[in-house]
């Protein structure tokens, strides 16, 4: 298999380039993205709660949390909210789309719900810095 | 007329697919939320536990309520089904993948309901422990 052999996915010419994609394309594209990310996500988030029931029990399991409460940590949960508001806000667009509403204006209501996801994102950032940068920022 | 027949129940089963991923999709919506709220914004639990941290005492007296419970078991189904059904969608928008829809269908459902099996089980230490 070549990387030439993929060129119809990838290529200048195809669909996904990003000049040649439009912004519903966009959305979509990044839809499906974010939702494979989350379904990793959930399995860690199970295999994680599943400490509790191993060897150690109670204290491996808290002492999987001291760890993933460390800055670090709480940055990718950052890149998490990030991502599940996306997938979120885009998913009730396309439920919007079902039944009927708001296709006409259809990239009217992708702009506004990308303002929402920017101003939850705000909001998420605010309610999470804390924990990312417990010194304060200099 | 076979043929005719199994289209239009593939047809059904799609449709009931489609529904229930956005029957889904708007649960886990309000669940998450609650999910979120408890987990990091009610302090219910908190006089156990160092915040921010989340520990296993903390939990537990949160699960020590049947509310909690249903919250994340109903979760989890969700998620499940979303989750599985939005990867088949994803997969099959492949021809490689299409080719073998019977088999993947299959292994999807195997996954979900081990791991449904998985995550009710691994509540357990928490739910027993009595806060």
């Amino acid at each position: 298999m070549k990387i030439s052999d993929f060129k119809w996915l990838f290529g200048r010419n195809s669909e996904f380039w990003p000049t040649n994609m439009k912004t519903g394309m966009w959305a979509w594209v990044g839809h499906r993205l974010t939702g494979l990310v989350l379904v990793a996500y959930v399995f860690l988030h199970l295999s994680f709660i599943s400490t509790a029931s191993l060897g150690d029990g109670e204290a491996g399991f808290d002492d999987l949390m001291a760890t993933t409460s460390q800055p670090l940590f709480v940055l990718m949960d950052f890149v998490l909210v990030i991502v599940v508001i996306y997938h979120a806000v885009n998913g009730l667009r396309v439920v919007l789309f079902d039944v009927g509403l708001g296709i006409k204006r259809q990239k009217l209501v992708f702009w506004i719900a990308m303002a929402v996801v920017a101003v939850l994102v705000v909001g998420g950032m605010l309610a999470i810095w804390h924990l990312v940068f417990p010194e304060g920022v200099a | 007329m076979a043929e005719q027949k199994r289209i239009a129940t593939s047809k059904v089963a799609g449709t009931w697919a489609w529904f229930f991923q956005r029957f889904s999709a708007v649960a886990l919506i309000v669940l998450l939320g609650i999910h979120i709220y408890i987990s990091h914004f009610s302090g219910v639990g908190e006089e156990t536990g160092e915040e921010p941290l989340i520990t296993f005492g903390e939990v537990s007296v949160r699960l020590d309520q049947l509310s909690y419970i249903v919250v994340d078991y109903l979760m989890l189904a969700m998620v499940l089904f979303h989750g599985l059904n939005g990867t088949r969608t994803v997969l099959f928008d492949f021809e490689k993948f299409a080719r073998h829809q019977k088999v993947i269908d299959i292994t999807l459902f195997v996954v979900g309901a081990v791991t449904l099996i998985w995550g009710i089980v691994i509540l357990f230490p928490f739910i027993t422990s009595g806060g």
